[in-house]
């Protein structure tokens, strides 16, 4: 349990900060982010089931999803869990959990989180080798229903309202034997019913297990370029809880590598959703919608799938968002160590540039491995902040000898605003000095308290809930949309904020990005410090109508239904 | 910049600091590492340990550690060499190309330029230099190096296509454009100056010509015009470990070379018997020649090593194919499958074996699961029509077959004329009749005249 915004854990950590003082000194500079994932009962240790075998799947997972399943107005957790791959094993497979959040806020403001383990309950102990989660309402009843993606064919959960879930896979049709890794949830063809879209990475077999050595020639796991990419799947939702196999039919069987990240978003502002998939030493694939019912991949052409020397990289997460507030999605992708992330900067019409290094994103990120990350505004100054959750997947030279040689810090950037970004991992506490094996990272208010928080899960170790310190003070807005009857949740929907002196800022509605996680479904805006005064909201629905709402008041998360605003169509 | 300024402040230095003044060698745990690895690095240790002022024998121990990829260690054994011997060129040069594998471009272009301040006449020093900027992003900097470089013809493709990239990165793409195009003139097979120019093609609205470039960039790949640079080709021949010498047989085999890549990968199991995958690329290689009974050999040693791998039967499988030994290749190509059950090649030839046999459901079902686990592997799905057709189920194979019209080249087709049968017994006959229309001339186009001539036949019959 955690009181009052952290406190005693921030406390703690300002204590040892201050070296040396026996009595009260300077106070430290408060951290920007606090791990209270132990103090409020998140206790989640991810199983690799490193056998020594070096199954690759092994040091692949695993996500996490921030979703509000029982719909009581606070975010729950559910952490997806690995095991043991290896064929002579025996004994009970550990479970994915589902964690329910207890929050409580007090008349005087006081907030107390904790979470409670509600797996069995909930009747969603999955015993796979999972990979990811992804969220959306895919029957429109209003509940946030779940996937998981496995090394091994995936499951689809219905949410039944009650407080429990339905493995609905069968009958769903989803059920695709290969490994699956990042999925998003889309109405790509605007019927009002969402899609769903399933990458896939390798052809890997436990039973086709292949030898692969570091540099220096000892056992190491392989690369993706051991094995044969497997194509990623696009299922179209019928209406009637089946899907159907819309691979072939839509395109996106044409080309496909070993798909470790996803993330739809209107790529070219032509009201129609796209995708983006983030594939492992193989070109990345920018499907643009063609409002047909298919797809063509524009990832060459639009300068998004290679790096400068026309090479693929090793590229794992996605954060899409408007970074520099002109109206468009751009994309930042984490890529392996030696090659450094990168942001391709977007004109607004999926033409995409390599910014990476203007943006001083390249050598603060050349050491180090990412995978979740996501953008967010961490500080609430209107500004899309970055984090990273890094981790290595080869032996990493100075851990030499150990028997996890992986571990990486994280990482944080904040948005200079002028196109720029600097590292602030270090104001960002202990939990950003002390390594692990970054994978899974989702994104949301766990605490209802105005700024965004982090769970970022480690291979083969504890999770992580990063509660955010860095946003006191500065004022935000929360938007949760519904529609009447389908696409409940307004997922894809594009919001603007207007007001405040700046120009208008730009988000989509999804949980999709990262890397096998999900995140919040609402959308968080931050404001700034100085007084914004009402703002006006614009939401362009997913399928094509805007509506614009004024006079909403700030700080606080504000439900927009469909009907309720003013007509703001653009002629 | 802390790195720039010590880099400035030893290479303006008259003598060389003392050996007490200059960075620690590197803190290896030996023990850590596999015997071969440890049995090449100890030596360089132990020398460097034992004459620590001598920057000849500290730089020895930083090529090692280059070698055997440990670039954290070989960067601070190179920083003690250079500190050592501040005007020696090498040093600085090596431990440029080191940060450069860590992406830490801006410290790779100090050493690099320290190390053209010590030998002018060293190219690819220069070369590095500019590059190393640009990824830095010091346009400036970087542009300036590049235009220095424009007038030594060796690097002037480097300097075009360097160029090129600063104009892009400003926005400029018709100058970009020009510089692309010159250094394609220089070096046409540059698959990354294809891909620049077909970035600033797109920029400038030429759509079209963006995808040709594209195209290019596809059939050239990664070939980068190259220089002499006896210094790093002197660390790379360090490596003589097993793992060093697959890697040499694989990139020959990639080459065409086959007798090469044999030579390569028969040395790697010379020096590591254990080496699976060495035995199972042999297998393959030497099929190539026809040499059966070393490629059998060679399975049979994959095999004994427990490694029961995808690849190693489906070689096989296809070695005792071209044995005509059907049945025992469909043992093989079933045993691949068992182990990879997604591996599309093994599905393909497994359901061409089957078909042999004329055993056609069971061929349309690996032929099936072939387009299932590579929807573009265009051979599985034309034998998956032909297949459909052949059942009486043409509805079916048109819609297989009508993604594979597309790329146009060489095999297209005979693809177009199984999608025109497959439509015409469908009962669209018109269709059917435009796609063998279409079919006839692409055959001729690539001179295919007994194809052709065929579909010429059945358009008569149709008509």
């Amino acid at each position: 349990m955690i009181t009052g915004r952290a406190a005693g854990v921030v406390a703690a950590w300002a204590a040892l900060a201050v070296l040396g003082a026996a009595a009260p000194g300077p106070r430290a500079v408060e951290p920007l982010f606090v791990d209270a994932a132990a103090e409020t009962g998140l206790t989640f240790t991810h199983v690799s089931g490193a056998s020594g075998n070096y199954y690759l799947a092994e040091e692949m997972g695993a996500g996490v999803a921030l979703f509000d399943y029982d719909n009581d107005g606070d975010l729950d957790v559910f952490l997806v869990q690995g095991g043991s791959l290896d064929p002579s094993a025996s004994g009970a497979r550990p479970t994915s959990r589902l964690f329910r959040n207890d929050l409580k806020v007090a008349p005087d403001g006081t907030r107390t989180l904790h979470f409670t383990d509600v797996t069995a309950a909930a009747g969603i102990s999955l015993a796979t080798y999972g990979m990811g989660a992804a969220v959306g309402d895919y029957d429109n009843d209003g509940n946030l229903d779940l996937l998981v993606t496995s090394f091994g064919a995936e499951t689809l959960y219905r949410n039944n309202g009650n407080g429990t879930f339905t493995d609905v896979t069968r009958d769903a049709g989803v059920s695709d034997p290969q490994w699956s890794t990042s999925a998003a949830f889309l109405d790509y063809d605007r019927d009002g019913r969402l899609d769903l879209f399933v990458a896939n990475y390798l052809d890997f077999t436990v039973a086709n297990n292949k030898r692969c050595a570091d540099p220096a020639g000892a056992r190491d796991y392989c690369g993706p370029r051991s094995y044969h990419p497997v194509r990623d799947r696009l299922y179209h939702n019928d209406g009637n809880g089946h899907f159907s196999d819309a691979t072939e039919r839509t395109g996106i069987g044409k080309a496909f590598g070993a798909g470790l990240g996803v993330a739809a978003g209107d790529y070219n502002g032509d009201g129609w959703p796209d995708l983006y998939v983030a594939n492992d030493a193989t070109p990345n694939q920018l499907w643009i919608n063609q409002h047909d019912g298919t797809f063509t991949d524009q990832g060459l052409l639009s300068g998004a799938a290679l790096n400068a020397a026309g090479n693929p990289e090793g590229s794992m997460g996605i954060a899409s968002g408007d970074f520099d507030r002109d109206g468009d999605e751009d994309l930042f992708v984490t890529n392996l160590a030696g090659e450094t992330s990168v942001l391709y900067a977007n004109d607004g019409r999926a033409n995409f540039e390599d910014v990476r290094a203007r943006a001083g994103l390249s050598s603060p990120t050349a050491a180090f491995t990412g995978f979740g990350t996501d953008w967010f505004d961490y500080d609430n100054d209107g500004w899309l902040d970055l984090f990273v959750a890094n981790g290595g997947v080869n032996v990493i030279e100075a851990q030499r000898g150990q028997p996890f040689p992986f571990f990486m810090k994280n990482q944080l950037f904040r948005n200079l605003g002028t196109g720029r970004f600097e590292e602030t991992s270090a104001a960002g506490g202990p939990a950003f000095a002390r390594p692990g094996i970054g994978r899974g990272a989702a994104f949301g208010d766990l605490d209802n308290d105005g700024d965004i928080d982090i769970v970022v899960t480690s291979n083969n170790g504890p999770v992580r809930l990063l509660l955010n310190q860095a946003a006191a003070g500065a004022h935000w807005l929360g938007l949760r949309l519904t529609q009447p009857s389908v696409n409940r949740f307004g997922v894809g929907a594009w919001i603007g904020v207007e007001g405040g002196g700046h120009p208008t800022l730009w988000r989509r509605v999804r949980t999709d990005g990262s890397y096998l996680s999900a995140s919040d479904i609402r959308v968080h805006v931050g404001l700034g410090s100085a007084p914004p005064g009402p703002s006006a909201v614009v939401v362009q629905w997913p399928d094509g109508p805007r509506e614009r709402w004024t006079g909403i008041a700030p700080d606080r998360v504000v439900t927009l239904t469909r009907g309720t605003g003013e007509n703001a169509d653009r002629r | 910049m802390v790195r720039a300024i010590l880099g400035l402040v030893v290479a303006l230095a008259s003598a060389p600091p003392a050996a007490a003044q200059a960075p620690p060698l590197p803190h290896l745990e030996l023990d850590s590492y596999p015997a071969a690895t440890r049995d090449a690095i100890a030596p360089a240790l132990k020398n460097a340990s034992a004459r620590d002022s001598d920057p000849a024998v500290v730089g020895a121990l930083g090529r090692v550690l280059q070698a055997w990829e440990q670039y954290a260690a070989a960067d601070q054994a190179y920083q003690r060499a250079e500190a050592l011997a501040p005007r020696a060129a090498e040093w600085h040069y090596l431990d440029g190309v080191v940060l450069r594998r860590l992406a830490r471009h801006a410290d790779a272009a100090v050493e690099f330029a320290a190390a053209a301040a010590a030998d002018p006449s060293y190219l690819p020093a220069r070369v590095a230099r500019a590059e190393a900027l640009l990824e830095a992003g010091d346009l400036d900097a970087a542009a300036a190096a590049f235009d220095a470089l424009a007038a030594a013809p060796l690097a002037r493709p480097q300097a075009e296509f360097g160029l090129g990239r600063i104009e892009a990165a400003r926005g400029r793409h018709p100058a970009a454009i020009a510089h692309f195009e010159k250094a394609i003139a220089l070096f046409p097979e540059w698959g990354a100056a294809h891909y620049a120019l077909a970035q600033s093609y797109r920029a400038t609205g030429r759509l079209d010509d963006a995808r040709r470039a594209l195209e290019r960039h596809a059939q050239y790949g990664p070939r980068w015009p190259g220089l002499a640079d006896p210094l790093l080709a002197a660390v790379t021949a360090l490596r003589d470990d097993a793992q060093a010498a697959l890697r040499r047989g694989l990139d020959l085999a990639a080459a065409g070379d086959v007798q090469g890549a044999i030579t390569a990968h028969e040395a790697a199991v010379r020096i590591d018997p254990d080496l699976a995958q060495a035995h199972a690329n042999l297998i393959n290689l030497y099929a190539r020649l026809r040499d059966w009974d070393k490629a059998a050999e060679q399975y049979r040693a994959t095999v004994a090593l427990g490694y029961n791998l995808a690849e190693a039967n489906y070689d096989y499988a296809l070695l005792l194919g071209l044995q005509q030994q059907w049945d025992d290749a469909e043992a093989a190509y079933r045993r691949a499958i068992a182990v990879n059950p997604f591996y599309s090649e093994a599905h393909n030839n497994l359901g061409q074996l089957l078909e042999r046999r004329q055993a056609f459901e069971a061929a349309a079902d690996e032929y099936k699961l072939a387009v299932d686990a590579n929807s573009g592997f265009r051979i599985a799905r034309f034998n998956l029509g032909r297949m459909l057709i052949g059942l009486g189920r043409p509805q079916q194979a048109v819609v297989v077959l009508e993604p594979i019209e597309q790329p146009r080249d060489a095999e297209s087709p005979r693809y177009m004329f199984a999608l025109a049968t497959a439509l015409v017994r469908a009962g669209r006959v018109e269709e059917g009749a435009r796609w063998a229309t279409e079919a006839r001339r692409l055959a001729l186009d690539y001179r295919q005249t007994d194809l052709a001539q065929a579909i010429e036949r059945d358009l008569a019959q149709l008509k």
